[in-house]
């Protein structure tokens, strides 16, 4: 495959996703024309690159979907539900068009005929339809019995055409063979001989076309100019313009002097003062020329991936510097140093926000498996979006899809029942599914919840039981019920269906978000809906830190949950009464992290708490001394530590020791559950 | 014939554990270190020594006198840490083990080295490809890939010490009985 090709297959994915994005917005609130556009917009730059890098069958049916969707835009009609299904399936099949080394050819050779067909059908079915209104395309005064539009064509080429290779006059050529022209050339920008560049183009047209091929037909000549070209169509009015011996007379006499695009377009105006209503500037290149200017690059994810590990060596290697200034105690030397501080701190802050992606990316995907499985489940299901523009490290968005995925259809397999049941119960008749994801503290929160059967806690217990998870004779709470469904080899469905039943669920669920470093939680309540939330860490890699020390060893306190810091007597903390200490008129529990890491020897005695929060919780650590700020690479400890529950990393001081990161939430949880 | 002689002879490098030798595949032995401070990790199990810096990566350091049954390390100047690549469930990862003192690399041609020990044997064959006899000495050649392989950690710590065992299911009665009693 060339690298054409490959450019191509990039793009036109790219193109296909937002497609079936704008079709799915189609079918929440129906009908807004700039929708329409969208769709036609893209589907155009399908056929075109389909076209020319050799993909006929992705050219042959967006050319099907675009006359589709030309005549809903021409007659402003809604977009009914079957036509929106074929234009779904069209986009898979275009998917599937575009892997070319797909392997069962049979298949998408049918399955484009069918669609082909479906697609014809769709379309004569519309056209009767438009038939019997009274529609644009249909011309109802005499003089536009030829169905001939004329266009007043601007086309200035930018000076440096010729260095792509391009032609000008080509295209000009191109619009003469489309109809009757008449070409009014525009030189005055061209320079005295002396001065001309024999590589520079200094020539602008005007155009006049009338013509019995579509508006998209001159776009297309147009398709592939560079972003500095001006092109402009405008219709003038649905008639040949140019039969009228009379006006052609007047425009060439035009032509004599030179011209500028208002006085045509004044001529214009002038001899068709009829159909003025008609004159609606479709300036349809001009936006295509907005979308050009480069707002957004592709870069290959590896190479963020690089940039991030460069930016982490290069924290680390600041940390040391920053060390040996302050030893050095060099002015020059500790500006210096400073400053590279806050360099390496911003440079670190703008990778960060590279790497993070909103949680969109994935949930378009969402959408349509909702609307797909409620179809074929025969259940009337909606799903909400909120928080879409949260963002996440895109390793862990990665990571996030299939266990998201999973849940989602257990929501609709399990959870929402059929219209008939949720009748019965005084629901509405439609299901809902919320995803919904917001920031909290350093972490990220992706709620699923649905307003289905909930979990059947008896049923759960029951067969939890039968399974050999727990005794008969074991009383558990609800929430302890409840986290039995992510045992591994549990699954309460009654038949195994297609998607979901087969005893692999949540166990997976739960430990491919362990995999992100997440956290996973359900509540239910029956008859009224589940609610499954997920915990996430924003980013795995850098965290601002606090560097404390406890018996010569350094650990880091992620700085974000650092409320606020006591000196306090140890000999008090001695005397202190069930671990809890009276701190600005607050009880706050309290824990000696001597005691906790098992050292024997007692710390100095003025010693310092450390007051740490989370969402409501709130604890004292009890450490030897904080040293202060400071920015944490975080490095896995690898697997052999894997059980450790309260130290999540570890990271490389500026003098080359090792820090170890302990990892706040999970200290609070455990030990706020005393 | 000169070929055929190589294609015999495996490198080995010998260290001192106690009063014992031992021996590891060159191959798996990526570098020898000078004892360096090691960062105790807490709550983790007695063997697991701690991690190290290893030119900015975190090396994980097991203390392998603990590993095999022995009392703790003691440091003296010439303990070090052997930086070992060793494959666990087809991950490649390196790891540090102390050890009292480094020997020699030793050549070793098969027909040199016996099988392992079965009978009574003090250590479990499981982890030993076979020994050979060196001035006297009997030098054990470890299968390092299974002697650091996690279950086998465990595994290890449970022939090792039968308490554990014993904790390990009392534990379990005391997690049941208020349970039931709830």
């Amino acid at each position: 495959m060339d690298n054409f090709q490959k450019k191509f297959i990039e793009e036109a994915s790219d193109l296909i996703d937002r497609l079936e994005k704008v079709l799915l917005s189609i079918g929440k609130d129906n009908f807004d024309p700039n929708l329409i556009d969208e769709i036609f917009r893209i589907m155009h730059s399908l056929k075109g690159g389909g076209a020319m890098f050799g993909f006929t069958e992705i050219s042959e049916i967006t050319h099907d979907l675009e006359s589709l969707y030309d005549k809903i835009r021409l007659e402003n009609s809604p977009i009914s539900n079957s036509l929106l299904n074929i234009t779904l399936k069209s986009v898979d099949h275009l998917r599937n068009l575009l892997n070319i080394n797909q392997a069962n050819q049979t298949d998408i050779k049918e399955n484009h005929e069918s669609l082909k067909f479906l697609l014809s059908q769709e379309f004569s079915e519309k056209h009767e339809n438009s038939l019997t209104k009274n529609n644009y395309l249909i011309p109802n005064t005499e003089n536009n019995k030829d169905s001939k539009n004329s266009f007043l064509i601007y086309f200035s080429p930018c000076p440096e055409i010729f260095s792509d290779g391009t032609n000008p006059l080509y295209l000009v050529d191109e619009l003469v063979k489309l109809g009757d022209t008449i070409i009014l050339v525009q030189t005055q920008k061209i320079p005295n001989i002396d001065d001309i560049s024999s590589d520079l183009c200094y020539v602008a047209w005007h155009i006049i076309l009338s013509t019995n091929n579509s508006e998209e037909m001159i776009n297309d000549v147009f398709i592939f100019l560079n972003k500095d070209c001006e092109a402009e169509i405008i219709k003038i009015c649905a008639f040949d313009i140019l039969k009228e011996d009379k006006i052609r007379n007047e425009i060439k006499e035009l032509n004599k002097n030179p011209i500028n695009k208002k006085e045509i377009e004044l001529l214009l105006k002038n001899i068709t003062p009829e159909y003025k209503k008609e004159e609606k500037v479709l300036a349809k290149m001009k936006s295509f020329k907005k979308e050009a200017s480069i707002l957004n690059i592709r870069v290959a994810s590896e190479k963020i991936d690089l940039l991030m590990n460069m930016v982490s060596e290069l924290v680390t290697t600041q940390a040391s510097l920053g060390l040996y200034a302050e030893n050095k105690k060099e002015n020059k030397l500790l500006q210096i140093s400073e400053n590279i501080e806050n360099l390496t701190r911003q440079l670190r802050d703008i990778t960060f926000s590279i790497s993070l992606i909103p949680i969109e990316h994935i949930t378009t995907r969402f959408q349509r498996l909702v609307r797909d499985l409620s179809a074929s489940f025969d259940k009337n299901i909606d799903l909400q979006i909120e928080g879409a523009e949260t963002k996440l490290d895109k390793t862990l968005i990665e990571g996030l899809t299939e266990p998201l995925m999973h849940l989602i259809r257990n929501n609709i397999d399990h959870g929402i029942e059929s219209p008939k049941e949720r009748m019965k119960k005084n629901k509405p008749e439609q299901g809902k599914i919320y995803i919904r994801a917001y920031y909290s503290g350093v972490n990220v929160v992706i709620e699923i919840e649905d307003d289905g059967r909930g979990i059947m806690l008896d049923l759960v217990h029951k067969k939890a039981i039968e399974k050999g998870f727990i005794h008969a004779s074991d009383v558990l709470s609800d929430k302890e019920i409840l986290d039995l469904v992510f045992i591994p080899g549990f699954s309460t469905a009654q038949k195994v269906t297609d998607i979901s039943g087969r005893g692999v669920g949540l166990d997976v669920v739960k430990q491919k978000i362990g995999a992100i470093r997440g956290e996973i939680e359900i509540e239910s309540k029956p008859g009224i809906g589940t609610k499954v939330r997920i915990k996430l860490p924003i980013t795995l890699s850098i965290i601002d830190g606090m560097l404390v020390s406890i018996d010569d060893e350094n650990y880091i306190i992620p700085l974000n949950v650092v409320n606020k810091i006591h000196a306090i007597e140890r000999s008090k903390l001695k005397k202190a009464y069930n671990n809890i200490i009276t701190v600005d008129g607050d009880q706050v529990p309290f824990y000696d992290l001597r005691d906790e890491f098992e050292m024997d020897n007692d710390g100095p005695e003025i010693s310092e708490l450390v007051i740490v929060k989370y969402e409501d919780k709130r604890i004292g650590l009890v450490v030897d001394t904080v040293i202060g700020e400071y920015q944490a690479v975080l490095k896995s400890l690898g697997r052999l530590y894997r059980k450790q529950e309260i130290i999540s990393g570890a990271s490389i001081l500026g003098d080359g020791t090792i820090a170890l990161v302990l990892d706040s939430n999970k200290i609070i949880n455990k030990f706020s559950s005393y | 014939m000169a070929d055929l002689e190589n294609k015999n002879i495996h490198s080995y490098l010998t260290f001192k554990l106690e009063n014992e030798l031992f021996a590891a595949h060159v191959s798996k032995v990526l570098n020898i270190l000078e004892l360096v401070k090691i960062t105790k990790v807490p709550h983790s199990p007695d063997y697991m020594k701690g991690v190290i810096n290893l030119r900015g990566s975190v090396l994980p350091v097991i203390d392998t006198r603990i590993k095999f049954g022995m009392d703790p390390i003691e440091f003296t100047p010439v303990t070090c840490i052997l930086v070992l690549n060793v494959e666990i469930e087809n991950e490649h990862i390196d790891v540090g083990a102390l050890v009292d003192s480094v020997q020699e690399v030793i050549e070793i041609a098969d027909t040199e080295i016996a099988p392992p020990p079965s009978i009574g044997a003090k250590y479990k064959s499981k982890f030993i490809e076979g020994m050979m006899k060196s001035k006297e000495e009997f030098i054990m050649l470890l299968d390092i890939d299974k002697v650091l392989s996690s279950d086998d950690i465990i595994d290890l710590k449970e022939t090792i010490n039968d308490n554990d065992n014993k904790t390990e299911t009392e534990l379990e009665e005391t997690e049941n009985t208020p349970t039931v009693n709830e």
